[in-house]
């Protein structure tokens, strides 16, 4: 082959590459405005419609006609720990003492004490008490003590009105429903943890097993039945309150109606749906 | 514009596109349908089953405890007090077994149709419920303890029990112990009653004594147990062949007339063998706190044990454990018994002094 006949070749390759860019180019702009006019018209359908969204799916339930709260009388709380295990059972909580959606603390304050004592079931004495990792109970560690006052004071997740959980989440995983519960989408869940150092109260735990964020939902496939959350079913003294605020004649309506109630940590703002009567400022 | 901008614009352009392509395939559909989460997983998490299923549906088969337990102290709303049925026995679940009652097609959709597996461990996969026997599911709300509201119910357990457990004397079902029912029955005409005892002497002798050791003595006994008694065979809470029909032919005077002669006629003690004696009064420890410390003068609604015949005694207490004879304390209690328990204990009670 000719030093000629290889210039012409490699001209005319050069042609080909341009012709290949220019068509790229019109194909990528092209492809571009579809899509773009794609995206465009179903974002204008989404906001045409976003009123008329219909809500998720649940049999019997719409979730625009509820807003769920919580109450908590501690000075009705007599520490049995049912609701601690109800909880486990009902929403397959990891059967051990680290995993929790609720659990109790005791506040002791003994005579001539400034600071109040503070344990809850996961504490090693407590667990020896119980015999096992499965069971809770309180030991009676004060029962010989001269104790000054002491109370019991269940947690569980707030449910907060501006959940600092929720606005950290990169992948939209946990999210604030219509009906005020704040939920984990688990299929989403990256377990990155950043909810769990966001949360002022400490609700969340990580399941090592599944590798996401798991918290209470005051049983939300329990109340989108009409049922009462896991806890409440079982609190045997009716230290636990729950309810609809649209329903005057709920429980949690009455509750707060007729208790000066307050709330955990009100100065975060995350304003907090679950409240408490009958606990000290100690208690955060 | 240089070719090389233009270049470097075109490749932005096309991952730009390419992104935005990726996007459109890969974000879920019900994606920010109601914000920034996929909206279907609302409905997903709805749709679990709940375990816990609340008293009406242990009612449609526990009728009897059921009934007691509406009745009772575990169940005073005005209180604000709810025992309920899971507080103790655990979350229902599946129980009764699904093959034994499957759910109905309507009752899956109605629970959003998915099918639960059972957890590990779960009792109520094969179908049953704990019944909780020792008294550590009592103590877990009544232990006195600080932080406890005055209001809630409290033992101290070392005083209140000792090492006995709970439903030794209560019912769990209805924990408060009648002592209403327990007050001393009225007192009856033992002169009128000599003239009914006749027709028991065949059996139990004309004093009391009675004539085979599978039947009890009733001398001595406590007239109230035995009006009880008699009254249970009347209505057929108890039934035995013989005593159905004579306690028919019996009126309330007539039962209270016969219960006092015979638990004014003196006793015999009915003996038994020493040895098993001795183990038997160590064991009889927890028979104490109704039937008296030596199986004499404890309530008068509860029967005295000393001097009884043994094997009255111990027919009683295996009926007791097969279930042929109920009651709310003694079937439990007598299920916590071995056979050798029951040798022992029947020796000690047969040779105990009756007075």
């Amino acid at each position: 082959m000719s030093q000629q006949d290889k210039k012409v070749e490699s001209k005319e390759s050069k042609l080909v590459r341009r012709n290949f860019l220019k068509m790229l180019g019109i194909g990528t702009a092209c492809a571009g405005a579809l899509v773009g006019t794609g995206s465009l018209v179903a974002k204008a359908q989404g906001t045409e419609s976003a009123t008329a969204v219909p809500p998720p799916k649940i049999p019997d339930y719409d979730w625009n006609k509820h807003k769920w709260a919580f109450g908590v009388d501690a000075t009705r709380c007599i520490g049995c720990l049912r609701c601690v295990e109800a909880c486990k059972a009902e929403n397959g909580v990891t059967q051990d003492a680290h995993h929790f959606r609720t659990w109790v603390e005791r506040y002791v304050y003994l005579e001539g004490e400034e600071r109040a004592h503070v344990d809850s079931q996961s504490d090693a004495q407590n667990i020896a008490a119980s015999g096992s990792e499965k069971e809770f109970r309180f030991d009676n560690r004060y029962k010989d003590a001269k104790v000054e006052k002491a109370f019991f004071v269940p947690k569980l997740c707030n449910h907060c009105t501006h959940p600092a959980c929720v606005q950290v989440c990169p992948t939209g995983a946990t999210y604030q429903t219509k009906d005020g519960v704040v939920l984990i989408d688990h299929s989403y869940c990256i377990g990155c943890q950043y909810c769990v150092q966001a949360c002022p109260y400490g609700v969340r735990e990580f399941n090592h097993v599944m590798g996401v964020t798991d918290k209470c939902t005051w049983c939300y496939h329990r109340i989108t039945k009409g049922l009462q959350p896991a806890c409440v079913e079982v609190c045997p003294v009716e230290a636990r309150v729950f309810g609809d605020r649209n329903d005057p004649q709920s429980p949690i309506s009455a509750f707060l109606r007729n208790n000066r109630v307050s709330v955990l940590k009100p100065e975060t703002g995350n304003a907090p749906n679950v409240f408490y009567v009958g606990i000290d400022k100690e208690v955060s | 514009m240089p070719k090389h901008i233009v270049r470097l614009f075109l490749l932005v352009a096309v991952l730009a596109v390419a992104a935005l392509t990726a996007k459109q395939f890969f974000t879920d559909r019900s994606y920010y349908a109601y914000g920034h989460y996929r909206g279907d997983s609302v409905a997903e998490i709805a749709s679990d089953i709940p375990r816990f299923r609340g008293n009406e549906y242990c009612k449609s088969c526990h009728a009897r405890q059921y009934a007691a337990w509406s009745e009772s102290l575990h169940n005073n709303p005005a209180a604000g007090k709810h025992v309920k049925c899971e507080v103790c026995h655990g979350p229902v679940g599946q129980h009764p077994s699904r093959e034994r009652a499957p759910l109905s097609l309507d009752e899956r959709i109605a629970l959003g149709g998915k099918a639960q597996a059972p957890a590990p461990g779960d009792t109520t996969a094969e179908g049953k419920l704990p019944v909780p026997k020792d008294r550590t599911k009592c103590i877990q709300c009544h232990e006195a303890m600080p932080g406890r509201p005055a209001a809630q119910r409290q033992v101290v357990l070392a005083a209140h029990a000792g090492t006995e457990q709970c439903t030794a004397c209560h019912d769990p079902h209805s924990p408060k112990i009648n002592f209403a029912a327990l007050a001393p029955p009225p007192k009856g005409d033992a002169v009128a009653g000599k003239t009914v005892a006749a027709t028991c002497a065949a059996c139990h002798g004309p004093a009391g004594a009675s004539v085979n050791p599978a039947w009890p003595n009733l001398a001595g006994q406590h007239a109230g147990y035995l009006i009880n008694a008699l009254q249970a065979f009347k209505s057929g809470a108890r039934a035995n062949a013989m005593m159905s029909g004579m306690a028919a032919g019996l009126s309330d005077a007539d039962m209270k007339n016969v219960a006092a002669y015979f638990s004014q006629e003196s006793c015999k003690t009915a003996g038994g063998e020493s040895a098993k004696a001795v183990l038997g009064k160590a064991r009889a420890a927890s028979c104490a706190l109704c039937h008296g410390p030596a199986g004499v003068g404890g309530n008068p609604s509860w029967p005295n044990l000393a001097g009884q015949n043994p094997d009255y005694l111990s027919d009683t207490l295996k009926a007791f454990q097969d279930g042929t004879r109920n009651h709310p304390v003694m079937t439990s209690v007598a299920k916590t018994l071995s056979a050798s328990d029951i040798d022992n204990l029947t020796a000690y009670y047969a040779s105990a002094r009756c007075k």
